[in-house]
């Protein structure tokens, strides 16, 4: 049992380390301020969502289940948020028609 | 009224103090700074959303949750494909969604919902409507935003014009 949560934890945090490379990639590739604030907050969120999931079996406590999905959370609003504000400083800063 | 605040305010703090004993553990140290947060966020929570506002439907909110997950997963999928592709398929550009919720926290919280949408990013306000930059413009963006919409109108408990 402990071997098939150990495998998940690796695919899982795998899966979303792969996320962030593509968020990176995107943050290098991507031609302006606005697409490359897609690629952080979209890619960003589902990687951090998948190292979470991965690491939930590796708890040793309720609460550190808890304070895991939290942390994902926080992140996940925080990105919402921020994104958000910084999406509207580069548009005033580029006007559009 | 003023019992009503009341109520709510003990509620939330107690909610909010216990989510910090959650998080942080119950050492006696630390308690005064965990009932100054809980103080703090009760504040903040009503002045943002006070209390008496139209009640939340769960089931709609089910929906919305579980609709949420979808687009985060196919949000990162899309995105991810984008970036590591050698064409880089991208058409940027920006789409404007007449918004029917009122300006205020229930308008907040579908751009912080909408933000994880594959392709699309809020942007700002414009004469009432909420514009969007997208990845790719010939994506169907208003649809999707509309069935977010009337998911997050729903799970706030019924029609546009009580919130």
């Amino acid at each position: 049992m402990s071997l098939v949560l150990d495998i998940f934890t690796i695919v899982a945090v795998s899966a979303g380390a792969f996320f962030f490379l593509a968020g990176t990639v995107g943050l290098l590739r991507f031609p302006d301020t606005l697409t490359r604030l897609h690629a952080l907050t979209k890619a960003d969120n589902l990687g951090l969502g998948l190292v979470v999931l991965g690491l939930l079996p590796q708890a040793q406590q309720p609460f550190d289940v808890i304070k895991l999905i939290a942390i994902w959370l926080f992140a996940l609003l925080a990105g919402a948020t921020v994104g958000q504000l910084m999406a509207r400083v580069a548009r005033r800063e580029r006007p559009t028609p | 009224m003023r019992t009503i605040f009341m109520r709510a305010a003990m509620a939330r703090g107690a909610g909010f103090f216990g989510f910090w004993l959650l998080l942080i553990g119950p050492n006696p140290a630390d308690l005064v700074a965990g009932l100054c947060a809980a103080a703090a966020a009760t504040w903040t929570s009503l002045r943002l959303l006070p209390p008496g506002g139209g009640r939340l439907r769960y089931a709609a909110l089910a929906r919305l949750a579980l609709r949420f997950g979808q687009e985060s997963i196919m949000g990162g999928v899309d995105v991810a494909r984008r970036a590591l592709s050698v064409r880089l398929p991208l058409r940027p550009g920006f789409v404007v969604y007449p918004v029917r919720l009122p300006p205020g926290p229930a308008c907040n919280t579908f751009g912080a919902l909408t933000s994880v949408l594959p392709g699309t990013l809020p942007a700002g306000v414009d004469h009432g409507a909420l514009l969007y930059h997208c990845l790719d413009v010939e994506q169907p963006v208003a649809v999707q935003l509309a069935i977010d919409e009337g998911l997050l109108i729903r799970a706030l408990g019924g029609t546009h014009d009580d919130t």
